[in-house]
């Protein structure tokens, strides 16, 4: 039994995102946690722009919020996103960690050490290495990894960095990746 | 190496002994990841920074500066200077005085934002401004006013979105010139506020866990962004309480985008967008 499912993406992901959320149950029976990197202008309207086709609710989640099943929460421009234990988000403003905050590297591995094997890790397009060092600590945890096909990534940069430091669990196209998630039961 | 929960109460507790700084009530996981850095940073294990620690007190100072998290910006967030601008601040219009403190103000980039609108709005005048932090050093950098221009070019774009812009038509467009507020050095790479704005904040190092109100006045506007976010439930109610007795009747407390007052204090407030305004 799974527990939360973490995403992250860059470059090219877009997209992506906006299929899967689209694509799930609106019964879905797991909190997807998003960390993106955004274009530093485009600070506001992404999440707005991420609602319009989702079928479950995405929000930008305060500091201290509780994770509910069933809703997409997305890192905020600007702040990196923690997971902590008793299924809570902690929002911080330190100094990003490879040229990127939020950074995926710091919430997946957050995310793992709460979920440890009940995590389900995934990477998408994307131009940089952020994620690759995170989906290991999600592996090493016993979490399930998925990684975007290369070949159908816009940017493969971020994937093959993944693929290369991780022997992930399943390398999917977004339609394998988004069958995966539909097969997710309560 | 991974930072445990007894290492963190044991830097807690040493922290305590050599120093007045209680951290004991900042959220657990944030403090446990900065000493995790300070430990990689300095390349030492615990046993041993514990020992500099009780040995050398410039050291601790040293310590707790690394600790606390330092991020700013010119204008961060505009629509939160969108909200000030167009339905906070006017509520002020008619007072003979503001009183604003900026408490954790950091490197000083909030309260400069300040000033610039306040300026704009021709209530410059009858502000006070009071900035505090726990860390004297960015506190220094505040009372300088010099910022790296390369790195800051987001300065630039946010004083267009809230300065240029007309915020209750954002076609409109007013043009301020940079060099009313600051000198831009592409050369020496800086930004520097003018005088008028360096010399009108008064500056103080201030503890929100221990110090209370340092200043013999009362706030018509408290700001405090991405503070508490490191404070537990616990400290932050603290915190609360402290804003709500040391605000006007009808003062507003500003909280980071993603901050809410969360438990007993919520009842006190009533919200207006993003900010709480003092029942």
């Amino acid at each position: 039994m799974f527990k939360a499912v973490i995403i992250g993406g860059s470059a090219g992901s877009f997209q992506v995102i906006t299929r899967i959320l689209h694509s799930l149950p609106p019964t879905f029976p797991l909190p997807v946690l998003l960390c993106l990197h955004r274009l530093k202008h485009v600070r506001s309207g992404f999440v707005e722009a991420l609602s319009i086709k989702s079928s479950i609710p995405v929000i930008e989640p305060n500091d201290k919020e509780q994770i509910r099943p069933g809703k997409a929460y997305l890192a905020p421009a600007n702040y990196h996103m923690y997971i902590e234990l008793g299924n809570k988000i902690a929002l911080s403003t330190e100094d990003p960690v490879n040229h990127s905050r939020p950074s995926i590297d710091l919430s997946f591995t957050t995310a793992a050490q709460v979920y440890r094997e009940k995590l389900i890790g995934i990477i998408l397009s994307g131009a940089n290495r952020d994620g690759a060092y995170g989906l290991k600590k999600v592996k090493d945890l016993g979490g399930l990894t998925i990684v975007q096909d290369p070949e159908e990534c816009q940017v493969r940069t971020m994937t093959e960095a993944a693929l290369k430091l991780t022997p992930v669990d399943f390398v999917y196209n977004t339609n394998e990746i988004i069958k995966f998630l539909q097969k997710i039961k309560p | 190496m991974q930072v445990s929960d007894q290492d963190l109460i044991y830097f807690i507790n040493t922290l305590k002994n050599v120093s007045k700084y209680d951290f004991s009530e900042y959220s657990d996981k944030s403090l446990k990841r900065r000493l995790q850095k300070i430990l990689e940073d300095y390349n030492l294990d615990l046993t041993s920074l514990i020992t500099n620690m009780r040995l050398d007190k410039a050291f601790v100072e040293k310590v707790v500066k690394e600790i606390t998290v330092n991020t700013t910006e010119l204008f961060r967030d505009p629509p939160v200077w969108h909200l000030l601008r167009s339905r906070i601040l006017p509520r002020f219009k008619n007072n003979k005085t503001i009183n604003i403190w900026h408490a954790g103000c950091s490197t000083g980039q909030e309260v400069y934002s300040m000033m610039i609108l306040l300026n704009e709005m021709e209530m410059l005048d009858k502000a006070k401004l009071f900035a505090t932090d726990l860390n004297v050093d960015v506190l220094d950098a505040a009372k300088q006013g010099i910022y790296k221009y390369r790195f800051n070019l987001s300065y630039l774009d946010n004083f267009d979105k809230v300065i240029k812009q007309n915020p209750l038509n954002f076609e409109e467009y007013i043009d301020v010139p940079y060099e009313k507020y600051f000198d831009i050095d592409k050369v020496k790479d800086t930004i520097t506020m003018k005088k008028f704005l360096t010399e009108k904040p008064i500056f103080r190092k201030h503890d929100l866990v221990t110090d209370g109100n340092i200043f013999f006045a009362k706030f018509d506007l408290i700001l405090c962004r991405n503070v508490i976010i490191y404070f537990n439930y616990s400290l932050q109610n603290k915190v609360f309480e402290l804003f709500h007795s040391n605000l006007y009747p009808k003062g507003l407390l500003l909280l980071g985008m993603h901050e809410t007052i969360l438990g007993p204090w919520a009842n006190k407030f009533e919200r207006l967008g993003q900010a709480y305004v003092k029942k």
